[in-house]
């Protein structure tokens, strides 16, 4: 019974994906944020309630930058190193941005269009993170259409683009005045946040990194049995192969 | 302000629609996939046995 499948599923059953810990600790910072989101933080004076799609807006592009980062090294070290545990981590990641990076756009066209009267425009903040989007679909297509060394560098080198692009979105609102609002943390010196906005901003930041963290063990256990799957198909071709010879 | 309200109710039900749709493709790949390894498995060691 030597086949690559059989003890790596055996391997998945033992160890559960998400352990209980990491359940609780999700379940009670997600009910935490949104307890402060929807009850306790103040209303913004201008905007009013719609300015609390803020309070998951901007966590989903946080996360979104993070995995962008998690993907881009993993991938470069699996490249160097051959590990495939680093591939998974660098596919869970990278796949990761994909639902993320959509959610922080569709929130963000929601408020924008309640507040600026429009859905959508090609303003530096909003193309760069569009362009964020794109780079990660092309980065799941070619994983999706090729196999093999060619297909660990290219991936490798969209990853690259996709984390070249994260300082770009940074800095989009920073160098240009555009649509988009200017940068209410880390921006000029008449920005910043009001406390109670700001501890809700960081309890939602930490409850959608953990959210995150929970998608990412998921889909790396995933990967894994792709991987299986894949040997085995192999395997059996092989096989097939041998017995007409 | 109830029309806010319901453009909030839009934007979070969307956002965590999609992280929902995810996880839900997510289990439905490895139910798959299981399913894959064990039909491979067995025909695999049918073969073995066979020699």
């Amino acid at each position: 019974m030597g086949y690559i499948g059989i003890g790596m599923v055996e391997d998945f059953d033992e160890k559960p994906a998400l352990p209980i810990w990491l359940i609780g600790l999700t379940a009670g910072s997600m009910i935490i944020a949104l307890y402060l989101i929807f009850v306790w933080v103040s209303t913004e004076r201008t905007m009013g309630l719609i300015q609390r799609i803020f309070y998951f807006h901007v966590p989903a592009a946080a996360v979104s930058f993070f995995a962008a980062f998690v993907g881009g090294i993993a991938s470069i070290l699996y490249l160097k190193t051959r590990d495939s545990r680093y591939d998974d981590l660098s596919l869970a990641a990278n796949e990761s941005i994909l639902v993320f990076e959509t959610i922080n756009i569709v929130m963000g066209s929601l408020w924008a269009k309640r507040v600026w009267g429009i859905w959508w425009t090609w303003d530096a903040r909003l193309t760069s993170s569009f362009l964020l989007l794109l780079i990660y679909v092309a980065y799941v297509l070619v994983r999706r259409s090729m196999e093999g060394e060619q297909r660990a560098t290219l991936c490798a080198v969209i990853c690259i683009f996709g984390m070249a692009d994260i300082p770009m979105i940074y800095m989009s609102n920073r160098l240009f005045r555009t649509q988009h609002p200017a940068p209410v943390l880390g921006g000029d010196e008449n920005s910043g946040l009001a406390p109670d906005m700001l501890l809700t901003l960081l309890a939602a930041n930490v409850a959608m990194l953990m959210l995150w963290w929970c998608v990412i063990r998921v889909r790396r256990r995933v990967a894994r049995l792709e991987r299986a799957a894949e040997g085995l198909t192999r395997r059996t071709f092989e096989a097939a192969d041998y017995q007409e010879t | 302000m109830a029309e806010n309200l319901s453009w909030l109710f839009y934007a979070y039900g969307i956002g965590w629609g999609l992280i929902f749709l995810y996880l839900f493709w997510i289990s439905r790949r490895e139910q798959t996939l299981r399913k894959q390894i064990a039909k491979l498995n067995s025909f695999l060691n049918e073969r073995e046995r066979r020699g």
